[in-house]
């Protein structure tokens, strides 16, 4: 897999989830939740990118419960996921969604044997391990998303679209609720758990503001805010993983903001280069600079922002990207709703169209020269 | 040839000089026959006799010649006795007469030398008179005032005084003369110290007392200190009137006062003092101008004097006075600095002017937001509101260039200088470009404001972006040429060079592009933000049965209707494609089309791009950023089957509605489409109404 030389692999129904395995530390691996409203037809796929050879290798389960609208693995252990699933129930004819928790019977892709690369291909899908899944108090409620805990395996963040709960994994129980003012009912679009401050709050995007509540007790006022983060609806938000203040937000303004939280007025870096939403943005694990973002204008962009990860006593390497647009990389023909960077491999990254299209691409090799030399 | 140059030398030759007779008849007789020897013998006879009568007339002629000169001789000596006679008769008679002069200068010698001691003892009697009457003069002159009579009066009395001071008589009238010339003196530098005396006084003083013999290098103190004593007088003077006259009367004053005492000063200086070191007196003279134009510079600011006419006339007579000056002073930085304080002036003038095109045109614009914010903005008619922008800031600009022009009539000091003409030149295009640059910088603000709170009617953006365009398109060379137009007129044959208009072009278009952009976005957003929140605040799932389009696709279609006909109005129309395929109902596509293969054949749809100038482009971009919203709102909702018939009679009235906006229909049936397909794939039962129904809902709603 050479710069520009994408890695396509195409899925029977549309999709709009998508996640790295985060506990594997070898293989360049990704799940993948399909949405279809029929009943009985839809699948989780593992993807595995086998490096030398850029051969790619998919397992599929089956995941029968409704449709994956968000995908989360657990950080704790490789074979654990969390599902957002959506079901229609056609007799009350309502749907209804829950966050699902299950264990994979084997992390292994590639096939050992010639007896299981037959079994492989003809797709047959498998069973997963459903080991809890959690409903919102009220049948219609909405939910977003699901987060693991960054630290505790026992815990799980779940945004509703009014609130925010904290759930105890193995029973399910409602440990914290964190509900904005119920003043403007703006619902929320997603949210994260913050990875510093001792991983105690919980960052959620209401329309175009992100808030962070402390999630060590119910509250109603957010720890911190940003007002007016973007100029219409935020969609998505990601914290560096090396400064405890900086964030990246995306928002239907189709722009990409990085903030520090502590004066939240202006970003500290801005751009404008999808020509429509941004569903999605993502810091790269490893180097600081390089972020990811997905649009529904259908690109995916590798865009760095170096200037602001310059240490002030310059102890750091000099600067050696330009800021902006890296690369952009077009194999989608529709929205671009996801987009992750490997677990395990720190220039690889997974794309996902609505369309079903997983693209696999890499940081063009001179950039990642330009950033370890 | 040879033969007859020999013709001479030969002695055959019978007319040659060297004819020898026995040669020639011994030639004869041997070549010639008996005949030819007759015949030359008859020839030579008949020769003879004819040279001999010719000889004869010959010698009587000269004979009778000779005669008649003996016989004038003869009388000519007869005539001679008789002058011989008379000169000795003029000799004597001379002798005679200077006898008798003789004796007259002898007569008259004694006389003559009587009026000469006479004449003397007169010029002796006129100067001794001179001198006693010296110190009664003196005193008169000195009481009238006269100074230059008494030293010039003294002047001339001193030598002799000098000479005979020694006697008793003249002593008393020179110890006179040296009290009052003492006295004099005494008042001349009491008058030198006085500050009432003028500055022609002043020099005047000092011209006597230097003629006096006091010594030049006090006096030089004295006097420059003095100067300096009285021109600073005038300036505070001058600039305490700063507050309370015109410019004229500041000026007049300034050139009749300290003006005119400078030049007589530093005139009076050289004269006196010209042998010595003079640099003294520029550097003097710089420091009082400097300060002289400092506070030029502020009266010229003032703002009773901004008016151009009486600017112009107040600057034409300061540089006149200044231009004067130079010649006496002779020093280079003064003709630069009256240089300067012209262009300087120009450059002002300028500023000002287009400062004020730009408040008057914020003022004008402020009016007409006003009344969109009062009649509303449909009753408006926009072109009538852009052409009066036009008109406006192009007539402003004209004026402050015409204005500028004045600085170039013919009549002024400055107006013909080459260097004025070219401040003129770069203030008007100043003008023009700093008017377009602030114009463009106020667009982009506003565009910028825009986006961040929509207080500002998107009809104004539309009138601003097409005042832009109209500008970079046709205003900026209008104005250009009408710049060039005037200053061949004002300054004939004056070289300027062309200006820089691309520049100024690319602010204005790039002004204009963010506010088309800032506009399209504008209408794009509000209606993408009603059918987003219609989407998502809506059951789709237990909807019932559709009876028509939802309220919110007829506003959206107002919204864009509006934008539409407000574009209308200021852009040109594009040709419409023909309107056969608008009919074209969609739903004929079944939800298995919805595949990347289709895909492959459409263009990307890039939503927030750049907006075209036209009516249809402003549309289809606005169009984009609406429909777009709905397809990705409508993937994020589920539908059961009524909802999803709702959505296609939707779908269906906004393609009817929308399908005259616009000239791109692939564009909106593709994005209409996509929201019906996409709707078709959230549905839990994906059945579609029959066309003919759908029809006649939406004619019903």
């Amino acid at each position: 897999m050479d710069e520009g030389n994408s890695i396509i692999y195409g899925l029977e129904h549309q999709t709009r989830a998508l996640s790295p395995q985060y506990g594997e530390s070898d293989a360049i691996r990704f799940l993948i939740g399909t949405q279809s409203l029929k009943p009985q037809t839809n699948q989780v796929h593992v993807v595995e990118l086998e490096e030398d050879t850029g051969a790619l290798h998919t397992k599929v389960f089956k995941h029968d419960i409704g449709e994956i609208w968000h995908l989360r693995c657990s950080p704790h252990d490789v074979a654990t996921l969390v599902t957002t699933h959506n079901a229609y129930d056609p007799n009350t004819s309502q749907c209804t969604m829950g966050v699902s928790i299950f264990k994979l019977p084997t992390v292994e892709v590639i096939p050992k044997e010639l007896d299981d690369l037959s079994a492989i291909q003809g797709r047959n899908p498998e069973n997963m391990e459903h080991l809890k899944t959690i409903t919102p108090e009220k049948p219609d409620e909405e939910i977003r998303c699901a987060e693991w805990h960054p630290t505790d395996r026992n815990r799980l963040g779940v945004v509703y679209e009014g609130s925010v709960a904290v759930h105890d994994v193995s029973t399910g129980a409602v440990a914290a609720v964190a509900a904005p003012d119920g003043r403007a009912r703006l619902k929320l679009t997603t949210g994260k758990w913050n990875p510093h401050q001792g991983h105690t709050q919980f960052a959620v995007l209401q329309d175009m503001h992100i808030k962070c509540f402390d999630t060590r007790m119910d509250c109603t006022k957010p720890s911190w805010s940003i007002d007016n983060a973007h100029k219409q609806l935020a969609r998505d938000l990601d914290f560096n993983p090396n400064r405890q203040f900086h964030l990246a937000s995306a928002g239907d303004d189709a722009a990409l903001n990085i903030w520090d939280y502590r004066n939240g007025r202006e970003p500290i870096f801005s751009r404008t280069d999808h020509s429509h939403w941004v569903w999605t943005v993502r810091y790269n694990t490893y180097h600081e600079q390089l972020l990811l973002t997905g649009s529904s204008d259908a690109r995916a962009l590798l865009t760095a922002a170096a200037t602001i990860c310059q240490d002030e006593d310059n102890t750091s390497p000099p600067q050696v990207l330009e800021d902006g647009v890296l690369q952009s990389y077009e194999q989608h023909e529709d929205s671009v709703y996801c987009c992750e960077w490997s677990a395990s491999e720190p220039w690889t990254f997974a794309s996902l169209s609505y369309d079903a299209r997983l693209v696999l691409s890499r940081v063009p090799r001179h950039f990642k020269y330009k950033i370890l030399l | 040839m040879a033969e007859q140059n020999d013709n001479g030398d030969n002695p055959l030759n019978i007319d040659g000089n060297n004819f020898n007779a026995d040669t020639y008849l011994e030639c004869i007789m041997k070549h010639a026959t008996l005949k030819q020897v007759m015949d030359k013998e008859a020839e030579i006879v008949t020769q003879s006799q004819f040279l001999q009568s010719e000889m004869q007339t010959l010698v009587y002629e000269n004979y009778n010649k000779f005669i008649s000169a003996t016989e004038t001789v003869r009388k000519m000596r007869s005539d001679f006795k008789i002058m011989q006679e008379e000169m000795n008769k003029l000799s004597d008679n001379m002798n005679k007469i200077t006898s008798f002069s003789a004796q007259i200068s002898e007569s008259l010698k004694e006389s003559g030398s009587n009026v000469s001691r006479l004449c003397n003892t007169r010029q002796l009697l006129d100067k001794l008179q001179f001198l006693f009457l010296l110190p009664s003069q003196l005193n008169n002159a000195i009481l009238e005032g006269r100074y230059v009579d008494a030293v010039h009066d003294y002047t001339h009395a001193q030598r002799v005084l000098q000479k005979y001071g020694n006697q008793p008589s003249f002593q008393s009238i020179q110890t006179e003369c040296l009290e009052i010339i003492y006295g004099l003196k005494k008042t001349l530098r009491e008058r030198l110290l006085n500050p009432e005396t003028s500055a022609s006084e002043l020099a005047e003083s000092v011209g006597l007392l230097r003629q006096l013999q006091e010594t030049d290098s006090s006096l030089r103190d004295i006097f420059l200190n003095c100067a300096e004593n009285r021109l600073d007088q005038h300036l505070q003077a001058l600039k305490s009137i700063i507050e309370n006259t015109d410019i004229i009367e500041w000026v007049e004053k300034c050139n009749n006062t300290l003006l005119a005492d400078l030049g007589i000063i530093v005139s009076c200086y050289h004269e006196m003092f010209q042998d010595e070191d003079s640099r003294n007196v520029p550097e003097f003279a710089d420091k009082v101008l400097f300060q002289v134009f400092h506070l030029f510079k502020e009266v010229s600011k003032r703002p009773e004097n901004v008016g151009t006419e009486i600017l112009i006339r107040g600057l034409d007579k300061f540089f006149r006075k200044l231009q004067a000056m130079t010649d006496i002073v002779s020093s280079d930085t003064i003709s630069n600095k009256a240089v300067e304080v012209v262009i300087q002036c120009i450059s002002n003038k300028a500023t000002i002017q287009y400062q004020t095109i730009q408040t008057q045109f914020k003022e004008s614009l402020m009016k007409v937001r006003q009344s969109f914010a009062s009649k509303g903005s449909e009753s408006s008619d926009l072109k009538d509101i852009l052409n009066s922008l036009q008109v406006y800031l192009m007539q402003k600009v004209q004026a402050s260039l015409l204005d500028l022009m004045a600085f170039l009539q013919n009549n002024l000091s400055f107006g013909l200088k080459p260097w004025c003409a070219k401040a003129v030149a770069d203030s008007c295009w100043k003008v023009i470009s700093e008017t377009m640059i602030n114009l463009s910088d106020m667009v982009k603000k506003m565009a910028c404001l825009q986006s961040s709170n929509n207080n500002i009617p998107f009809e104004l953006l539309l009138i601003l972006a097409k005042l832009c365009l109209e500008m970079q398109e046709t205003g900026v060379t209008t104005l250009h040429t009408h710049l060039i137009k005037l200053l061949e007129e004002s300054a004939p044959g004056l070289v300027v060079e062309s200006k820089d208009t691309n520049s100024v072009m690319v602010h204005l278009s790039t002004a204009a592009q963010s506010a088309l952009d800032s506009e399209v976005v504008f209408i794009g957003q509000t209606a993408a933000q009603m059918l987003r929140v219609s989407v998502l605040a809506r059951d789709w799932l237990r909807a019932p049965e559709p009876r028509g389009p939802r309220a919110v696709c007829r506003r959206v279609v107002e919204t864009l209707a509006s934008a539409d006909s407000a574009a209308s109005q200021l852009f040109p129309t594009s040709i419409k494609p023909s309107s056969d395929s608008s009919r074209r109902t969609i739903w004929s596509r079944a939800p298995s089309s919805f595949s990347p293969i289709n895909r492959i054949f459409s263009e990307r749809i890039e939503v927030f791009s750049p907006a075209g100038a036209d009516r249809a482009a402003l549309s289809n971009g606005a169009l984009k950023v609406a429909l777009k919203a709905l397809v990705e709102c409508v993937r994020l909702r589920t539908f059961g089957r009524h909802g999803l018939q709702q959505l296609q009679v939707d779908v269906h009235f906004l393609q009817q509605r929308l399908s005259c906006m616009g000239n791109d229909e692939r564009l909106l049936n593709a994005l209409l489409e996509d929201a019906l397909s996409s709707a078709q794939l959230r549905c839990v039962d994906p059945q579609l109404m029959e066309p003919s129904i759908v029809d006649i809902i939406c004619e019903r709603g």
